[in-house]
């Protein structure tokens, strides 16, 4: 018998941009580092920061005389799925086309939308905004589903490429599946106006295509929850006698849990007769159960306990609407500070485009040499796409950051005379 | 109006059946009836019926809660886990548990690790990684936990063979039958093309029977010259003996016998033996040849990493900031060890409980019974009996889990056994 491994013959794939990113960035030894590269919220101090709501829920948690670490049932739990469908769709949603599937966080949602349309809307392309978050091509490729993109943003005009947009959406074969940013954008943190958004929801529906909405920053956009699900709501009213909707929710960012992956899978199938209706949502809760089974068993409890508890009680949910306010307008602070130093600095180009988009990300337009410049001479970290998570900017270090730009800039520019 | 037509494909589809184990939860809760006992779930209960957390995993917890932000829950864990926990638990398993015996792996950093959503995750990763990069041929035991055949159709495996284990007849292990078994079927395929089997570590669920040390030490060496590659599942570790190392014998048979060719994995949980069921804490670990290139690991890192991008991009923190603190603290750890022989001595009880009530004596056959599981041996027939007439609930093939009787209900569960057995 050959002795000869077949490990060998493994090739080396390159590392996760992101978690690469982390990893030099604790290995820097300079004293003033910025980390603008994962879209985590800091606080003006650069910390994590426990928001009050969660700190109470964790208390009320923790003194519960029933409080386990039993399994929780394969769909997740009850009180956490509901309590997530109502954040995103409104108190009011109708629960009988409604399937909500606990998910670990917003990936592990987009994971099980993958695998689904893998197995039960197969051959349909899944259509992607250019640019997008980089792990979506990577979702939806690894269960062998073909993507495609859409265009979203013209960096000439720093806006949306409605017309262009439009034009995918009408030429993409009828049935298609179009993955939309709920909203605040990644990377580039312009999300389409009411106008807009009925155009493209409109379009969808006329190609009988599947919208697919990726919620993972609901809250950081305008502040207010329920603003920021506009597009959702919009999406369900406009296709509910159309297509069924996908919607996948990440409660990392928004309850600032990220490492305890809370998230939800919602599927909502468009309205038929009540009996068809149950007996499809019955099949397909089935289904999706099957999925969850082969790969987690059952979703993770401690943090969808914390965030049931916040959703199921009134006070904390208030504390929370509250936190989220804290939390985007210390970001939009920032974008103001950051533009108003680049003026101050003179720094060549227009930087206007910082305050305009929203969320926690700037798409800011610098160039990946700029980039990698940033990082060698000034410790200051983000992708190189020259997405800037401005969350990670504090009044201590804003000042930094903004001469730094100015000098990558002018070292370009300088060098670089078409600049 | 309905215009709803591109996705009619939905209508078509259909319902899949529950899952055996936990789907009867389900239908447990909606039982009316007021003396129904759960015995399907293998989830440890004390004598109230009540999922108690053991003692050192409540210091551990309040370690943690009471340092909630130092131990940084709020921002993502690396893809590959939380390292202070792969530091302890690669130390727990590989050191401890393994007695030397993996000495050289550690050192030459020939053992690629994973924190994993718990046993589940660490199975599904390699069954991926697997399928992909070894072989898509798996062989599982003819009894074995419902959710492993699930687990390996959707995640890459396309042959997946039943391998003889359980003599239904005589309701003992059937080595010779699945040795023998293996070596005609390796002698009709490509002997120098690996193909995967999955073993149990201890407690073998559903049967709750395990080959003896002698027995395994045969089929470590068989499978070791037909080419096959070994995943340990390891559920239950503790669970036999009461003793956490003595259990990791499967572990230490497969290290005795030498380099792997390709590889050793290990699908490790600590829902059972820490009682973090819903927490999602365990690992998967793949021990490589000593001899294997020096970027074989960095190879397999790198490609365990994207798969685990896609599926859900770093795993959950609480569980294993707990699992972590019971392994770090010499204190919590002693504790530990001692909770997990506690348990196993009242699973002990149960079954001699039980024994002395029924006086079926494969019940206290210590020397091969083993776990928080009886099997039966009932037909479907009288599982739904027993579940219809009594509210008494077992899994469809049978199986009893134990740690759902205790003293308020086990004359109930004696007597309905005793009838049931008799149809
Ligand atoms: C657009 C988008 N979708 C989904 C996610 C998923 O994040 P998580 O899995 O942490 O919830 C992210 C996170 O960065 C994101 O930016
Ligand atoms: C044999 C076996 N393997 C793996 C598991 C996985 O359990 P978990 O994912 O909860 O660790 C179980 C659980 O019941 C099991 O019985």
């Amino acid at each position: 018998m050959s002795q000869i491994t077949i490990f060998n013959d493994v090739p080396q794939l390159p590392p996760d941009a992101l978690f690469d990113i982390k990893k030099r960035l604790s290995q820097d030894t300079r004293p003033l580092k910025v980390d603008l590269g994962i879209g985590a919220y800091r606080d003006n101090s650069g910390k994590p920061w426990v928001l009050p709501s969660v700190q109470s829920a964790e208390e009320k948690l923790k003194k519960d005389p029933n409080y386990n670490h039993e399994y929780l049932p394969i769909t997740g739990l009850p009180t956490f799925t509901s309590g997530a469908a109502r954040i995103i769709f409104g108190e009011d949603y109708d629960q009988e086309r409604t399937i909500s599937i606990q998910s670990i966080s917003g990936t592990g949602a987009l994971h099980i939308a993958a695998k689904f349309i893998e197995k039960f809307l197969p051959n349909k392309t899944v259509y992607l905004s250019n640019p997008t978050w980089p792990n979506h091509k990577a979702i939806f490729e690894g269960q062998n589903l073909k993507t495609a993109e859409y265009p979203y943003w013209d960096a000439a005009t720093k806006s949306l490429q409605l017309n262009e947009f439009i034009q995918t959406i009408e030429t993409a074969p009828e049935g298609s599946i179009f993955l939309l940013h709920a909203c605040a954008h990644n990377p580039t943190g312009l999300d389409p106006n009411k106008e807009q958004w009925s155009q493209i929801l409109d379009t969808i529906s006329k190609k009988n295509h599947i919208v697919l909405f990726d919620s993972a920053y609901q809250g950081f956009a305008t502040g207010d929850l329920d603003r920021d699900a506009f597009a959702v709501r919009l999406g369900l009213a406009k296709l509910q006698n159309v297509a069924p909707v996908v919607v996948c929710q990440s409660f990392a960012k928004n309850v600032g849990m990220y490492g305890e992956r809370v998230g939800c899978f919602h599927l909502v199938i468009p309205n038929q007769s009540s009996e068809i209706n149950k007996k499809v949502k019955t099949a397909l809760n089935s289904q999706l159960a099957k999925i969850v089974r082969s790969e987690v068993s059952n979703p993770p409890a401690y943090g969808s306990k914390i965030v049931a508890t916040i959703l199921n009680d009134p006070e904390l949910t208030k504390q929370w609407h509250t936190d989220m306010i804290t939390m985007s307008s210390r970001i939009s602070e920032m974008r103001h500070k950051l533009r108003d130093h680049l003026v101050e600095l003179g720094t060549p180009g227009n930087w206007d485009h910082i305050v305009n988009q929203c969320g926690m990300f700037s798409f800011t337009a610098l160039t990946p040499e700029m980039v990698q410049r940033l990082e060698q001479y000034h410790a200051i970290y983000m992708v190189s796409s020259g997405r800037a998570s401005i969350a990670g900017l504090n009044e201590g270090n804003v000042l930094h950051v903004a001469k730094a730009i100015d000098e990558v800039v002018r070292h370009f520019a300088t060098n670089n005379p078409k600049l | 109006m309905t215009r709803f037509k591109s996705t009619s494909l939905l209508n078509k589809i259909e319902s899949a059946p529950p899952d055996r184990i936990l789907g009867l939860t389900d239908i447990f809760n909606k039982d009316a009836n007021p003396k129904k006992v759960n015995l399907t779930v293998g989830i440890y209960k004390d004598n109230f019926g009540k999922v108690a957390t053991f003692p050192s995993v409540k210091r551990a917890q309040d370690l943690v809660n009471k340092n909630y932000q130092s131990f940084q829950s709020l921002t993502y864990l690396p893809i590959n886990g939380n390292q202070d926990y792969s530091k302890n638990v690669l130390d727990f398993i590989w050191n401890d548990s393994c007695q030397g015996l993996a000495h050289n792996y550690l050192l030459n950093d020939k053992i690629n690790f994973v924190q994993t959503l718990s046993g589940t995750g660490a199975v599904a990763l390699a069954a991926k990684f697997l399928s992909k990069f070894i072989s898509k041929t798996i062989w599982v035991p003819n009894y074995s936990w419902s959710n492993h055949l699930n687990i390996f159709k959707e995640n890459g495996f396309q042959y997946i063979k039943p391998y003889n284990y359980y003599d239904d007849s005589n309701g003992t292990i059937s080595v010779d039958e699945w040795l023998s078994n293996l070596k005609l079927n390796r002698s009709q395929t490509d002997i120098t093309s690996p193909q995967c089997i999955l073993l149990h570590a201890c407690c073998h669920n559903p049967t709750g029977i395990d080959p003896t040390k002698e027995q395994w030490k045969t089929i470590i060496n068989t499978i070791y010259e037909l080419n096959m590659v070994p995943i340990i599942d390891m559920a239950y570790q503790g669970l036999e003996s009461g003793n956490l190392i003595d259990d990791a014998y499967l572990l230490r048979t497969c290290l005795s016998k030498g380099d792997w060719p390709n590889g050793l994995y290990l699908c490790q949980s600590f829902a059972k033996n820490m009682g973090l069921y819903g927490e999602r804490v365990g690992s998967l670990s793949i021990v490589t040849p000593l001899n294997s290139n020096s970027n074989t690991n960095l190879n397999i890192d790198s490609q365990l990493k994207p798969i685990i991008r896609s599926f859900y991009s770093s795993p959950p923190g609480y569980g294993s900031h707990v699992a972590n603190q019971v392994l770090l603290n010499k204190d919590l750890k002693l504790q530990w060890f001692n909770d997990v022989q506690n348990m196993v001595n009242r699973l002990k009880i149960i079954r001699l409980n039980l024994f002395n009530n029924l006086k079926w004596h494969d019940l206290i056959d210590f020397e091969r019974q083993h776990g928080m599981f009886y099997f039966t041996r009932f037909t479907l027939k009288q599982v739904h009996h027993l579940r219809n007439k009594y509210a008494i609930y077992l899994t469809d093939d049978g199986r009893l889990s134990l740690s759902g009787i205790n003293d308020s209900n086990i004359d109930y569960v004696s007597e309905a056994l005793y009838e049931v057995a008799k149809l």
